[in-house]
């Protein structure tokens, strides 16, 4: 799945399209700690947090993630977009929780 | 307003542009990356309001020796007067009339906050002369022309050069031998998160410009990126530098203190001194040092409570740098 297609089954709103909008989503990690996230050696990752900071979209960069949806509908500081565009990291949220937003895209990837 | 029009072009060079060949120094490109457009256009700006006359504008691009005028009315900008267009409104007998009617309004502009490397690009784009600089607001805030670049990159490369050659020297001559690749410091300041994590993410873009092994910039992004954090956590302010000589990449962050008393104690899996504010951030769960460890080749950690600690993050780089 591209992460267009993600943002779309995590009923997201995209609001930095960025560089990852196009690319192929191979794994998902989600987690509000990003010393975990640093762990994660996958290239092709999306990362779903509860998060809302700049930490989240430079962490994200530095692992070279897809795209970052945060979950719960938080509201996000406007410098999140900002950086987002600085950084040319997809960005997006979901009114998801973070449980349902792994759910989905379970689903989605294998449906039943 | 963001339609290519008459903005004066100049003659397309067909060379590439800064930061686009990949043989380009990395300081050169850790430069365009870190500088913002703001930081190099002309804010103290010449307008005119729209009822001023092209004769008018004439007369002060030839005072000014400037080769275009923003029309801009309390902050809102509304189009350029540029030379093509006085010499269009002498042609054509109009040059008494009003700026609002003959200046061009269909332009490129920039934002004030887009780095330097995108303004360049929109140089090599457009083969236009200069760009009007909006903020955020759409507000004009200033003008850019390759000279402003020029002066900048200058300035700030003859900066960088002075501090590599005293770095030498300190260094017994190391970076005299061509040995030595690129290095450059981040000072980094105590619970400054708003900034945090922007050295390493400098780094990272860098190195993807330069092509080097996606793992190895990971690797380096990884050390650098955790070293950063910790500064801005546990100490009470350092500097985070790295540096790329030829078959390795070496990160380290020095601060001078509070110091860490027990050190092997700190490099363990998962124990943190962070407090609940650090770790409400995503950060403070004991894995930082552990993590620079696992992405490094050498690694070495010195400290003593009650003074500084220096830690040093070693990544051998395959086949030498790109």
């Amino acid at each position: 799945m591209t992460m267009s297609e993600v943002a779309e089954v995590l009923q997201a709103e995209v609001l930095v399209k960025g560089d990852g909008l196009l690319r192929r989503v191979g794994h998902v990690m989600a987690s509000d700690l990003m010393s975990d996230v640093l762990l994660v050696d996958e290239e092709d990752m999306l990362l779903l947090t509860s998060l809302a900071s700049d930490q989240v979209l430079r962490t994200a960069q530095i692992v070279g993630a897809v795209g970052v949806v945060v979950v719960n509908g938080k509201p996000l500081p406007s410098s999140m977009v900002n950086v987002a565009n600085d950084l040319h990291m997809t960005l997006a949220t979901s009114r998801l929780s973070k449980y349902d937003a792994c759910v989905a895209v379970h689903a989605a990837r294998h449906p039943l | 307003m963001s339609a290519p029009g008459s903005q004066s072009p100049v003659a397309p060079d067909e060379r590439p542009g800064l930061g686009e060949s990949g043989n380009d120094p990395l300081v050169l490109l850790e430069l365009i990356q870190r500088l913002k457009v703001r930081d190099v256009m002309t804010a103290d700006l010449v307008t005119l309001p729209r009822d001023a006359s092209m004769q008018q504008a004439q007369e002060l691009m030839r005072q000014k020796k400037i080769s275009g005028v923003p029309v801009e009315e309390k902050g809102r900008f509304f189009g350029l007067v540029s030379i093509d267009d006085i010499i269009r409104a002498l042609v054509a007998g109009t040059i008494h009339e009003s700026c609002g009617r003959h200046m061009t309004t269909k332009l490129v502009v920039l934002e004030d906050d887009m780095p330097l490397s995108f303004a360049l690009r929109y140089f090599d784009r457009y083969h236009y002369g200069r760009f009007p600089v909006l903020n955020r607001d759409r507000r004009l805030v200033g003008i850019i022309c390759q000279r402003d670049i020029n002066r900048a990159l200058l300035v700030e490369l003859t900066r960088e050069l002075q501090r590599l050659e005293s770095v030498s020297v300190q260094r017994g001559g190391e970076g005299a031998a061509g040995s030595l690749y690129l290095l450059r410091e981040f000072p980094i300041c105590k619970y400054d998160f708003e900034n945090a994590g922007k050295a390493a993410n400098q780094i990272k873009q860098v190195l993807q410009e330069k092509k080097f092994a996606t793992k190895v910039i990971r690797r380096i992004a990884v050390a650098a990126y955790e070293l950063e954090i910790n500064l801005c956590v546990h100490s009470d302010g350092g500097v985070l530098s790295w540096q790329v000589s030829s078959g390795r990449a070496e990160v380290i962050a020095r601060d001078a203190g509070p110091g860490i008393e027990d050190v092997e104690w700190a490099c363990r899996d998962g124990t943190s001194t962070a407090n609940e504010w650090i770790r409400s951030l995503g950060f403070g769960a004991g894995m930082g040092l552990v993590n620079v460890r696992r992405v490094s080749d050498e690694f070495e950690i010195t400290s003593k409570k009650g003074s500084g600690t220096t830690v040093k993050a070693v990544i051998y780089i395959e086949g030498g740098v790109a």
